[in-house]
């Protein structure tokens, strides 16, 4: 009996054969394919999204593809598939794999040129694709900012504790030098009527400025950082984790205390520059250099320190140089994400800097993957949604998110995707006739 | 004026005296050995002149100048490469990556490369994409450059630390028991490949070895340590012969 | 100098929680080398647990069943919720241990910081969810009495909460240092390998680590109720992590120098406040904290170490 049955496929080979074969007319569809089919989705969303919505019995358009309705209104759950499969899923199916063919020639024409038009024009497309999508209401506009905010978080955070393999918790406390910085700024220079006095500066110059105000809290940030890293770098061992956890516990309560910027009441106010696309541009730039210093050379060496200092120092790795200059960086980033975020939301106070945001931030990074550019978009995304999704559970959503989280530690200790590389030639490729590595990539 | 010189190096670990009054000096091209019994301090001797530990009294010296205090980084870079006697391999690092990685300090593109790919990053990433695939045809593994280490048969791994020391540049290459743990075939291959890099790079190669097979037919000179102080110096015929090699290696009654 | 010593008993009081709590952190940090980060968590699970131990022993009206004077009953419910307290929060120690951190023991050690972490918020989570929001009396077990010496008054529940802390502490001490058990938990602590070839399971110590700290964090937790009998369950948030940073200032897997950090937290903290506005406590004892672990990495008896919380 049990030699026959081993023979068999199991129920979960079977499944998987099916979904492989399923997905067979897709593997040659380039990114520029998706892309364009996203845009037709989201247009058709557009469109008769609303009509479809309300036919369907639906209020208005599902926010997150139907992931609120789902535990708000479970009685609405057929109609949001219905929604699902016929706004999102039937189109971009259709489209994708009938364009494929046109699609591959273009990738394949893009090849020749530089890859920074390639990656412009498939940039524009994908910003085509959220602006239309967070079109249909606020709410999407801000999870969507929100999200690429994380990504930027996630991402600076991996840099030390996965790419370096340290164990950092000072960053809440990097973001909150970087938003308080970026919003005293444009308080101060660009908006009249409140406690630091009249604009300094026509506030029409505002937006144009605003990446000065963003890089200024990133400097600040690192030469926050300068204070953690100086003597945590000095020794080895486990002291940047208590040492960077003391210093995000002051720089809260610095804020507390500086009654100049509202104590514990935090500022508000801040001008509305943190717009989609600059949200959108801002991530794109801290993927790109994050991506390109974590490919270097320079950047590989923080794997080497991380794996084996010594070899690394005896193949002429300065490891303190490089411990340092990757954790000032990550902080940069931090505090322009943190600029970024005071100007999104419009209100900070120093409680938004505390436990909870190093829960949130360490999360991302552990549950998107270590040393992995993908994993932390991946994890970012990923659990800005699920956070959302769970919004309707209220305070049993802080057990069901920790207990996921735990079964990721246990069944993948280092996160979903770690350990990989964000090779963006290979993205563009085209995928008529692609070589083995590209079809991993894809799949 | 002696590529490498080491004068009167003597160090202590805590009480312990591990090492004491040690000498030596390194020609040009010339193939070293240092042998001893277990314990007798010859990886402590590598890492010191390496500068992994900072001797207690004594002096570096490469070509004349004193690197005595310098930083493990820093007297990689001046041209003593090493490898290690467990291998000391980065796990996550491709074969091709680790053979770059040891050009780091070589790399002059600095952050704004590191950063923003500019095209002096791309052409020196290509070059030295270039030198290391020629280092790894050197050592034989070519065909292994985008292998994750972890992957590899021991043999293979050997090589890589192997490809990773000659891409630093050394002007003294550094060989902490190259053939442990090998088999007899991977032995005489890795022997061929020692000789062959001394040959195509002339370099200077100080190895520490237990094997006498491979240290009498690959050196030119060899120093015997025991209890962390020389007991003999000279050619292979010469160290053969010395009665206190013998004696430090298969104790006194036998020699009686 | 009044003033000085009224400030100083204080801190002993409050400086207590830190050490018991504390002592936990480190015992688990030196033993099997992971950031317990639940542990302030573990500590508000005490708490809550003494609370429904001694509503439940005052309840029983032990004083017409034993016929004994009002005055001892209360003492008798104070050691027994105690004693029973401790017991009980040993088991959530041991369950964390058993599904949190078990499985991760050949998983990177920042994998188990975040269990760790996320275990945390569950409690927390699980507390509200259970119990709502609104805060929870302590019952009152010792009447208040005040003693004074020299100017400076003392009360009878200081005096108690002080002297258990240090009790437990050195108790615990003691059993690390002398017990068979306590040797193999060293042994640990230097190599995590050898243990097991020396026919102890690493999981009995390491059951055993978590079950000693979480006692102590109960006691802990029901002292504090004892001072200021006010529960919620975020209570353990703040302490944990002062805990933490005290655990590491005393020096890797020493208990003694764990329950003195705690202490020296208190001190500050107290004296902060009583000099500058009380909203600058948490900046300026980090501030303090931050430069004695410039100055002295390895905390104050650590032995150096080398090891790193890898990935």
């Amino acid at each position: 009996m049990t030699t026959i049955s081993a023979s068999w496929p199991t129920t979960r080979q079977r499944i998987r054969a099916a979904l492989s074969k399923l997905w067979q007319p897709y593997r040659p569809v380039p990114l520029l394919g998706w892309l364009l089919a996203a845009l037709v989705a989201v247009g058709m969303e557009q469109l008769v999204g609303l009509p479809l919505a309300r036919t369907l019995g639906m209020s208005k358009i599902p926010a997150l593809f139907g992931a609120l309705v789902v535990l708000d209104q479970p009685a609405l759950i057929p109609s949001v598939l219905l929604f699902l499969i016929l706004i999102y899923i039937l189109p971009v199916g259709i489209v994708a794999r009938f364009t494929a063919p046109f699609t591959n020639k273009i990738a394949a024409r893009l090849v020749s040129y530089p890859l920074v038009i390639t990656a412009v024009i498939h940039l524009l497309l994908l910003y085509a694709v959220l602006h239309i999508w967070c079109d249909i209401s606020d709410y999407r506009v801000l999870v969507a900012r929100m999200a690429m905010i994380a990504i930027i978080l996630t991402l600076s955070l991996n840099v030390v504790n996965g790419y370096m393999g340290e164990f950092s918790c000072s960053h809440p406390g990097f973001m909150a030098l970087g938003a308080y910085v970026a919003s005293v700024f444009t308080l101060v220079f660009f908006v009249s009527e409140n406690q630091f006095g009249e604009a300094l500066v026509p506030p029409a110059l505002g937006p144009f400025l605003f990446p000065l105000a963003l890089i200024l809290g990133g400097l600040v940030a690192a030469v926050g950082a300068l204070l953690v890293a100086i003597p945590s770098f000095r020794t080895r061992g486990d002291y940047l984790a208590i040492i960077s956890l003391a210093f995000m516990f002051i720089v809260k309560s610095l804020f507390e205390n500086l009654e100049i910027v509202g104590g514990a009441r935090g500022i508000s106010n801040q001008p509305n520059y943190a717009s989609l696309p600059v949200v959108f541009a801002w991530t794109v730039l801290a993927i790109w250099i994050i991506n390109n210093f974590v490919r270097s050379t320079m950047g590989k060496a923080l794997n080497a320190v991380r794996d084996d200092e010594l070899a690394a120092t005896a193949m002429t790795v300065d490891t303190r140089k490089t411990k340092m200059t990757a954790f000032l960086f990550a902080a940069f980033w931090a505090g322009v994400a943190g600029g970024l975020f005071a100007h999104v939301l419009r209100y900070i106070n120093p409680d938004s800097f505390g436990i909870r945001k190093l829960a949130e931030v360490l999360a991302m990074v552990y549950f998107g993957g270590l040393n992995s550019v993908t994993g932390s978009i991946v994890g970012a995304v990923g659990l800005t949604m699920i956070s959302e999704a769970l919004r309707p559970l209220e305070i049993y959503k802080w057990i069901i998110i920790p207990i996921m989280l735990i079964l990721i530690m246990i069944f993948r200790p280092t996160g979903l995707i770690a350990f990989t590389e964000f090779n963006v030639e290979r993205l563009f490729l085209p995928k008529d006739k692609a070589p083995e590595g590209a079809e991993d990539a894809t799949a | 004026m002696p590529l490498l010189e080491v004068r009167k190096m003597t160090h202590y670990f805590g009480g312990l005296r591990a090492v004491n009054n040690y000498n030596l000096a390194v020609e040009r091209e010339q193939v070293r050995g240092l042998i001893g019994p277990n314990g007798a301090g010859k990886t402590t001797i590598f890492n010191l002149i390496t500068g992994v530990y900072h001797p207690t009294e004594g002096n570096i010296l490469l070509e004349g100048e004193d690197i005595t205090r310098l930083e493990t980084n820093q007297i990689a870079d001046r041209g003593l490469g090493r490898t290690f006697q467990n291998l000391r391999l980065w796990r996550y690092l491709s074969v091709l990556d680790h053979v770059k990685m040891a050009r780091y300090s070589k790399l002059t593109y600095g952050l704004a490369g590191a950063f923003f790919g500019t095209a002096k990053r791309v052409n020196e990433e290509k070059a030295t994409d270039a030198l290391a695939m020629e280092l790894l045809e050197l050592v034989g593994i070519p065909h292994l450059a985008d292998q994750i280490v972890t992957n590899l048969p021991y043999g293979a791994q050997r090589r890589v630390e192997l490809a990773r020391a000659l891409a630093t540049e050394p002007k003294v290459l550094f060989l902490d028991e190259p053939t442990a743990g090998m088999n007899p075939e991977e032995l005489i291959q890795m022997m061929d490949i020692i000789r062959r890099v001394h040959r195509e790079i002339g370099l200077a190669i100080f190895l520490i070895e237990h094997r006498m097979k491979v240290v009498m037919e690959l050196c030119e000179i060899i120093q015997t340590l025991n209890f962390g102080e020389v007991i003999a110096e000279g050619t292979p015929e010469e160290i053969r012969n010395n009665p206190l090699v013998i004696e430090a290696y298969l104790g006194k009654e036998v020699v009686l | 100098m009044e003033f000085f010593l009224q400030n100083l008993i204080n801190a002993l009081q409050w400086g207590s929680f830190y050490a018991l709590i504390a002592v936990g952190y480190s015992m688990v940090y030196g033993v099997l080398f992971l950031f317990n980060f639940a542990h302030g968590d573990v500590f508000m699970v005490g708490a809550y647990i003494g609370f429904f131990v001694s509503t439940f022993l005052l309840a029983a009206d032990l004083t017409s069943a034993l016929s004994l004077p009002p005055s001892v009953t209360l003492g008798l419910v104070l050691v027994m919720t105690l004693i029973i307290s401790m017991f009980l929060n040993s088991f959530v120690g041991m369950l964390i241990e058993r599904i949190g951190y078990r499985p991760l023991r050949a998983a990177p050690r920042a994998s188990a910081a975040i269990t760790g972490l996320m275990i945390g918020i569950i409690l927390e989570t699980g507390n509200l969810a259970i119990l709502g929001p609104q805060r929870l009396a302590f019952p009152e077990l010792i009447q208040t009495a005040t003693i004074n010496i020299a100017g400076v008054s003392i009360t009878n529940k200081k005096i108690l909460i002080v002297g258990v802390s240090i009790l437990l502490t050195l108790a615990l001490h003691l059993f690390v240092r002398r017990s068979k058990w306590g040797m193999a938990m060293r042994a640990m602590a230097y190599d995590y390998v050898v243990v097991p070839l020396m026919g102890i399971s690493t999981n009995t110590i390491a059951l055993m680590t978590f079950a000693l700290g979480s006692a102590l964090a109960a006691a802990a937790g029901i002292l504090y109720g004892v001072a200021y009998p006010v529960l919620d369950p975020n209570m353990g948030i703040l302490f944990g992590w002062k805990a933490f940073v005290a655990a590491i200032l005393g020096g890797r897997g020493s208990i003694l120098g764990a329950g003195l950090a705690g202490f020296l937290l208190g001190f500050i903290e107290i004296f902060v406040a009583t000099i500058f506005p009380s909203t600058m406590r948490n900046l300026i004892a980090f501030g303090i904290i931050l430069v004695i672990l410039i100055f002295r990495p390895h905390g104050f008896f650590g032995e150096p170490h080398s090891a790193q919380l890898r990935l």
